[in-house]
């Protein structure tokens, strides 16, 4: 194939307007200056045409975002346009042009008439539109292509995967993380530049998850050096700014004169951003230079790569929480975790033991991934133990087996491990250090359970304890973690807080809802809370 | 776009459109035409020699004016349009309707 030169335009309509094309268009003539005017022109208006009418029918009149890409090779030139309208069909019949005195009714004839061929695909609740123009030049040698797939139309596929892998990484708006900033300061300090950034390109947006330097964290995506980057595979060296070829734009005369970037990827291998290093002033960026730039993307990668991790870990520790309902009739049971980072040390269990329930809730010491993974040895050991005894001899088969793993991690879990009795109403449970779970009565009185015994993992002496206690009709049972304690001044108020929300709540998930909005953003800690309601009569 | 409209001795209103005419400016291109229409004399003439471009929507517009100076016994013609502007006057056969002069006195001779 022959010389081709291929741009992509995102446009979001509003803001963006037919106006908004025109300019995109213009700096794609810049660099193709052989394009014959009759060819531009002709190509320019059918883009505007289907342009004005994806905005003002594709969503019904709501605000649609799109892609539009133009290709121009050296015998015809092509445009596709991907919407995410609703609406599949925009009406490209062939109607011929409407009456002299009509006032609308022509675009769609026009773009008919300006180009060799007008295509119309819906795929997976996408519009893809083509044109295809043969150049003029080329108009009596060449038949125009025609069909699919061309090289536009994977360009566009290609945007929407790398914006569905940037996504699923879940890292866009997040806040500021040490672990960026410092390979951004590093690199600032290495280069002697004024500033580095870790910026990925969502839609039309550049967005930064570290900055050194005095620009925003978000800029347009067109005034993105980045979003140049993500086009290959390669290190993007910009010595000189102000000489970068159908670029000129994007550098800032004093402030940004010198850019070099290295991609960064995705798991599934998508470019979703680069790694960049930028001055004020044109300068020289040596082989060594390029090596190390290199090193500090793979660094950034790897932070990367555990960004995912950690998502997929609080995926499985949620997947570990109870996911059934269990089928008690005149009992009703809720619970939630919501751990202060991707994943946490807290958890809550429950299952059918003989004629009624277990139910635990543990929390470990600690925040994120070690406390998790004690967390979850903690509800394995546990939950088998539960299946040969009664509260207590689960609560020291546990304590036996976790014994070795606590003592070397210097780690210790407090643990509420009750049974219940669905008929009489009986819980038995022992209280493992930790002292947060409530009954409250329907008369709205309120009590403290008493701790029975250490947490696990101070003393292996311990003898474990049981209680009981009785739950009546309307009464319920409120186990807590300490993070829920974090969003009161004292335990006081936050007895006080429970009490009248069990109080004012129909259900235990109403209870359970309560606590969540309270918690919601605000807790430093895991906030944890399981809830055990028996009917009113 | 910018928009510029000059009352000439004669009754015959000239509006000039520098810039694009299309759906965003179509409906003050129409407003204009309106007014000088009710303000002035039902001749228009449009001069299109700085129009950039020209779309389905804008045109429109035109064919509205059109219809509006010719109702209230005038006329509305086109002077100089660019390369562009002829290429959608061509493409829709709107030539024969809406006529293009090199000129505003070509569009209006005086006497």
């Amino acid at each position: 194939m022959a010389d081709m030169v291929a741009r992509t335009l995102r446009i979001t309509a509003p803001p963006d307007d037919v106006d908004s094309v025109h300019q995109a268009l213009e700096s794609v003539w810049a660099v193709v200056p052989d394009l014959e005017p009759r060819d531009r022109m002709s190509i320019e208006t059918a883009v505007i045409e289907l342009t004005a009418n994806v905005i003002q029918y594709a969503n019904r009149g709501r605000a649609v975002s799109f892609a539009l890409t133009i290709v121009v090779y050296d015998d015809r030139v092509e445009a596709t346009l991907s919407d995410s309208g609703e609406v599949d069909d925009v009406g490209l019949h062939s109607r011929g042009m409407p009456d002299a005195m009509a006032e609308s009714g022509r675009g769609i004839p026009m773009i008919q008439a300006l180009v060799d061929s007008v295509e119309h695909r819906r795929v997976e609740g996408f519009n893809h539109w083509t044109l295809v123009r043969a150049r003029e030049a080329a108009r009596d040698s060449v038949t125009p292509a025609r069909g699919m797939p061309s090289v536009s139309i994977s360009g566009v596929i290609d945007e929407m995967s790398r914006q569905r892998a940037l996504e699923e990484l879940g890292i866009l708006d997040t806040p500021p993380e040490e672990r960026f900033d410092r390979v951004t300061r590093l690199a600032t300090q290495l280069f002697g530049v004024s500033g580095s950034a870790i910026n990925l390109i969502d839609r039309d947006r550049q967005w930064s998850k570290s900055m050194v330097g005095s620009f925003p964290s978000e800029v347009p995506r067109s005034q993105s050096a980045c979003a140049i980057t993500i086009e290959t595979d390669q290190t993007l060296i910009v010595p000189d700014l102000s000489q970068w070829e159908g670029h000129e734009h994007i550098g800032i005369p004093g402030e940004f004169e010198f850019y070099a970037g290295h991609p960064l990827y995705a798991p599934g291998g998508e470019r979703i951003g680069s790694f960049c290093v930028f001055d004020a002033s044109p300068r020289h960026f040596s082989e060594r230079e390029v090596a190390m730039l290199r090193d500090l993307a793979s660094w950034v990668q790897q932070e990367l790569s555990v960004s995912q991790e950690l998502s997929r870990a609080a995926e499985v520790q949620q997947g570990l929480l109870p996911q059934q309902l269990l089928s008690m009739p005149g009992w009703d049971i809720a619970g939630m975790c919501l751990p202060a980072r991707a994943v946490g040390g807290d958890f809550y269990d429950w299952y059918p033991v003989g004629e009624g329930a277990a139910f635990t809730l543990a929390d470990t010491m600690g925040k994120g991934i070690g406390s998790a993974i004690i967390a979850a040895t903690v509800r394995a050991v546990l939950r088998s133990a539960a299946r040969f005894g009664d509260v207590t001899g689960a609560v020291d088969a546990a304590a036996a087996a976790l014994t070795g793993d606590l003592d070397s991690t210097g780690v210790f879990v407090t643990l509420f491990h009750a049974r219940l009795d669905m008929d009489t109403g009986e819980v038995t449970y022992v209280d493992a250090g930790h002292g947060l779970t409530f009954i409250a009565k329907q008369s709205g009185e309120v009590r403290r359970l008493r701790s029975t015994a250490p947490p696990l993992g101070i003393d292996i002496e311990t003898e474990w304890v049981a209680q009981t206690e009785s739950l009546e009709a309307g009464d319920a049972l409120v186990s807590v973690s300490d993070g829920v304690l974090d969003l009161y001044a004292g335990v006081e108020e936050a007895l006080e807080s429970v009490t009248s929300i069990v109080m004012l709540a129909e259900s235990a998930e109403e209870i359970v809802d309560a606590m969540r909005a309270r918690a919601r953003g605000v807790a430093p800690d895991d906030v944890t809370v399981l809830v055990v309601r028996r009917d009113a009569a | 776009m910018d928009l510029v409209s000059i009352q000439h001795p004669g009754g015959i209103t000239e509006v000039s459109l520098d810039g694009r005419l299309n759906m965003v400016t179509a409906a003050r291109v129409r407003e204009a035409i309106h007014e000088a229409i009710v303000a002035n004399s039902p001749n228009v003439a449009v001069d299109l020699s700085r129009t950039s471009f020209l779309d389905s929507s804008g045109l429109g517009a035109l064919v509205w004016g059109f219809k509006a100076a010719r109702e209230a016994g005038g006329d509305l013609r086109l002077v100089s349009p660019t390369e562009q502007v002829k290429l959608v006057l061509d493409l829709t056969n709107m030539n024969s309707t809406l006529r293009s002069f090199d000129s505003l006195d070509e569009a209006y001779p005086r006497g």
